[in-house]
Parts: C-alpha cells; structure tokens; sequence
C-alpha cells in the first residue's frame, strides 16, 4: 500500500492506517446496527448477529416528532444559507476587490470566531421579550451569527482567486460594474458559491446550543430532538440511532461533495497553497 | 454612495442587527443584576459581577477545565493529524478513499458524536467497556480523574480529521525541489521532515491551531451529552458553566461577565500564539 524502502515501515504505517480506519468506521457501523437492532436486544453489547427489525425505524418515521424536526432542521438552514449568500456574496466581492476594506477580512474573522455563549444571553431576552421562542425566526437569525461570516469568508478567498482581468474586460465591453459582478464574477465562483452554501447549511444543520435554548416543541431541530432521546424515559436507543442517522448521513453525503473547495474557503484567502 | 459601500449595505445590517447589537446588549448586562428570576428588579451594580465571578471558585474550575481541554485536545489533534497526514500522503493505493472516510468524523453534528461514545464507552451497556471487560480490563470513562480525559478523546476523535484536511492541502502543495536536494544529499527521513517538512508547513500548522484552539474553547455538546459536568464539576467548561449560570440559575449578569472575561482570554491567547509564529519563523 505503501512506498516507503524497508518493508518493517511499510508494514507499520498499514497497521496505523488500518487502525486509524477502524477507529474512525466503528462508531458508525455500531450506530447503523443499533438502529436495526430488534428493541428487545437494544441494551445488549455482545449481541452482533441478529434479524434486523425496521420496528425503530417505523417507529421514528411514524410514531415521533422527528418528520417535523428534520424539517425545520432543513428550513432553519436553508433559509439561514439563502440570505448569507444574499448578503454574504456582494459583501465578500467588494472585500476582495475594493481598497479600504483590509481591517473588514479581520472583522469578518472576529465575528465568526465570536463565542456563542456572549450571544445567546441577549439573543434569549430579546427573543423572550419579541415572543419569539420557539420560532423558526428565532434560531435563524441566531445562526446567521456564524454562518454570515463562514460564508463571507469562504466568499471572500474564492472573489481573490478570479482574475480582475474579468471584470475589467466585461467593463470594456459596455457593462457597468454591478453588472460585471452579477453576470461575469458570479458564474465563475460558482464552485466557490455552492461549497460555501453546503458548508453554511451544515454548520447551522449541526448545531445544538442555540436551537437548545431559542426553541421548544414547535421549531425544535434535529440535533436538539436527538439529545432528548436520552432524557425522556431513560434511554431510547434504538431510536436515537435513528435519528442519529438521520441527522449525519445527508451531511456526509453533501460535505463529500464538497471536500476539494473546502481547504481554500477555511483559509479564506489567508493561507497560499 | 460609492458601489463598494452599496455592495457591503446588506451585511453591515444583518451583522449589525445579530451581532453588534448583541454585544453591546450583553455588554450592558454584564454591569446590571439581571436574575430572570426577578426581573423587575433590574439594577445596575457596577462592576460587582466581574468581582463575584473573577473570584468564584466554580468560574476558576471552569477556565482551568477549558484550558485543559483546550490544550490537551488541540496537541493531541496536532500530533495525530500530522501523522495521518504524512502516512496518508504515502499511500499509493485508495487514497481518495483513505481520505474519505478519516475525514467523515468532522462534518457530523457533535451532540452525535458524544452520545454516541456516551453509549459506546457507558460502564453498563457500553460495547468498549464490555469487550475490555473481557479482556480483564475495567475502565470507568466518566469516573472522577478519567472524564475530562474522555472528553479530550472525544474532541480528538471528532477533529483530528480537520487537522489532517489541513495537512494533506498543505503538503501537496509544498515545492518538490528541496526534497530532491536533500535526498541526493543523502539526508534521512528524519532530517528531511524536521529541517524542510516542517518550517515549510509552519504557516499551515498555526492557522490550523488558532482555527482549532478558537473553536474548542467553545466545547459544549460532549459535555452536554456525556457528564453534565460531573462528577462533582470536574468536566464543567466555560460554556457549560455560562450555560448554567444564566440558564439554570437565571443569573443573566454573571453569565454576561463571565463571557466577556472569556473573550478576554480568548483575545490574549491568540495574539500570544500569532507572536509567537512571528518570532519562530523570523529565527528560521
């Protein structure tokens, strides 16, 4: 597998890949099989061969909230996507390529760094006082807080890498600049725009302490459904492995799609390869 | 209006709206007593909250956990990631798929991730505990001395892959011609990664540590999904702790301060770390 010379390296860099694979599959392939597991076994460690039973699945898909909290899951972060892009694209082009906005590339950084815990104490009174929680509104305007500045900063990296020969060219031949932006500019970041959406939609589809605390029963999200299956009657294991599941395979499946872009949207820019 | 004020309109009011205002909102708090518990009773009280929380021993337990958490996670997460990294930059066979699947870990939301290594590692019904069980080996993962260590394991787990997405970008985009040099020099692997590997990845490494550092100080789902905190208030961070504070025991000021006293830290930390990549690289 290897191309190291001697064979004792070749030997053990494929027994630490193969561990590293191991270590890495295992907790997914044991959360498929708790998930297929008969409900009468659900608390069984040794148990690996068994009829699967759909019973957890039936019962999530028919019997729970979860329908209702993958689909404000997918509202809250589509939405949320839909106006950082809005927001997030004209902003980020304008950083790139105006003079005058060097401290806004720090600005933007600082605001995606910020901490969520300063945020959700007015976020909470505010929205307390709006009547707000429990609203879909509410955890969308709490998680533009950070996928506004991921996506402006992925944004940002990928305007740097079009040549300004583009725009310049476009100008010549009759379009105003606005025009140059939305018509040349915009198409040609177009792999820069869907990596930034897809990495916005799982950021604000992964998070739990704001959609914990701004929703209730209403507008509450996967990941907070998810951590209720633990508190709710004991453990539900069967069917938190379902919604596990749920939860983490469309996101598996869109960031794979992604992985190529994602290294130049983090660096933003601040890191040349 | 100049195009390039028109073009940033939109997100100067959002940001302004959710963030500015925000701050300035907890700002504001972070000097009154401001229980939700008795809410007409707001009054400011000076800076009486960063006095109670600066000397509260659960504060202090808090930031010491984190900073543990933080450091531990992060150069455990360094190590392995690096190492992946070169292993996986030698492989001649599946390496896309290699990829693939130590990458998973980092995109899945991490309240999945601690409950199920809450479950995996759980001393009744947990997988891990019962086949170290057999093998005669009895560890308590959320016991007293082990917990903290546990959540460490679980963030390493979750965002090693990060670090190794960094590395492997990084390394393939390092020039080829100082390799070739130090070979036909006759220079061994060792020296080849420690006097050419590495200064070159440097730049690479400390972005990747000031992304990774920033973010754990936010650890918050694992804690959340395994201990609560416990045993006693060994696993309590700082968002955890802030989390308390203002929702649990509704003392809205004392959890404002003690989250401007975190970006405090926060602050200090990274300008120290951005100092000290500036001094190591003007020596190399």
């Amino acid at each position: 597998m290897f191309d190291y010379p001697n064979l004792g390296a070749r030997v053990a860099a494929t027994i630490a890949i193969i561990l590293a694979l191991f270590l890495v599959l295992f907790p997914f392939v044991w959360v498929f099989l708790e998930s297929i597991k008969p409900p009468e076994l659900g608390a069984r460690p040794d148990v690996w061969v068994f009829t699967p039973s759909w019973a957890n699945w039936q019962e999530v898909a028919f019997e729970s909230d979860v329908p209702l909290n993958i689909a404000n899951s997918f509202f809250v972060a589509a939405v949320t996507v839909l106006i950082s892009l809005l927001c997030g694209a004209p902003a980020a082009y304008a950083f790139s390529r105006f003079r005058g906005f060097s401290g806004a590339r720090y600005g933007i950084l600082g605001a995606e760094m910020m901490p969520p815990a300063i945020l959700i104490l007015p976020f909470f009174l505010l929205l307390y006082h709006l009547q707000l929680i429990d609203s879909r509104i509410g955890v969308i305007a709490a998680h533009l807080t950070f996928v506004l500045p991921v996506v402006t900063w992925f944004l940002i990296g990928f305007f740097d890498e079009v040549p300004k020969d583009l725009e310049s060219q476009a100008m010549i031949d009759g379009f105003t600049r606005f025009q140059a932006f939305y018509l040349v500019i915009l198409p040609a970041v177009r792999p820069g725009l869907a990596a930034a959406a897809v990495f916005g939609f799982v950021l604000s589809w992964n998070d739990l302490f704001y959609a914990l605390l701004l929703t209730g029963s209403e507008s509450r999200t996967l990941p907070v459904a998810i951590a209720g299956f633990w508190t709710f009657r004991g453990i539900e294991m069967g069917k938190m492995a379902v919604a596990i599941l749920i939860a983490i395979i469309p996101v598996l499946i869109l960031s794979h799609s992604i992985q190529k872009h994602l290294i130049r949207g983090i660096g933003g820019g601040a890191v040349k390869y | 209006m100049h195009l390039k004020y028109k073009m940033i309109v939109p997100l100067v009011l959002v940001l302004s709206a959710i963030m500015l205002y925000p701050l300035a909102f907890s700002g504001w708090l972070s000097f009154q007593d401001y229980r939700l518990t008795r809410i007409d009773e707001v009054h400011p009280v000076g800076l009486e909250n960063y006095r109670f929380v600066a000397t509260d021993p659960a504060f202090l337990n808090a930031m010491r956990n984190t900073l543990t958490f933080v450091f531990g996670a992060v150069t455990l997460e360094l190590i392995l990631g690096l190492s992946l990294a070169l292993l996986v930059q030698r492989l001649r066979i599946m390496r896309g798929f290699v990829r693939s699947i130590l990458l998973a870990p980092m995109f899945i939301t991490p309240i999945a991730v601690g409950l199920m290594f809450r479950f995996l590692l759980s001393s009744e019904i947990g997988v891990v505990s019962h086949y170290l069980g057999l093998l005669g080996l009895s560890v308590d993962w959320f016991g007293p001395q082990m917990a903290l260590l546990t959540i460490i394991l679980i963030d390493v787990w979750q965002w090693t892959p990060f670090m190794l997405l960094m590395f492997l970008a990084g390394l393939e985009a390092l020039p080829k011609a100082p390799f070739e040099a130090a070979r036909v020099d006759g220079a061994g692997p060792w020296l080849t990664f420690s006097r050419i590997t590495l200064p070159m990845l440097m730049p690479v490494i400390v972005v990747a540590l000031i992304i990774r550092a920033l973010d754990a100080f936010k650890v918050f789902e694992y804690v959340f999904a395994t201990t609560r905190g416990g045993p006693g208030d060994q696993t309590v961070t700082i968002m955890y702790f802030i989390y308390q504070t203002g929702f649990r025991f509704f003392r809205m000021g004392e959890a404002a301060a003690a989250a401007v006293m975190l970006i405090a830290v926060i602050l200090v930390l990274v300008v120290a770390l951005v100092k000290f990549s500036k001094i190591d690289r003007s020596k190399g």
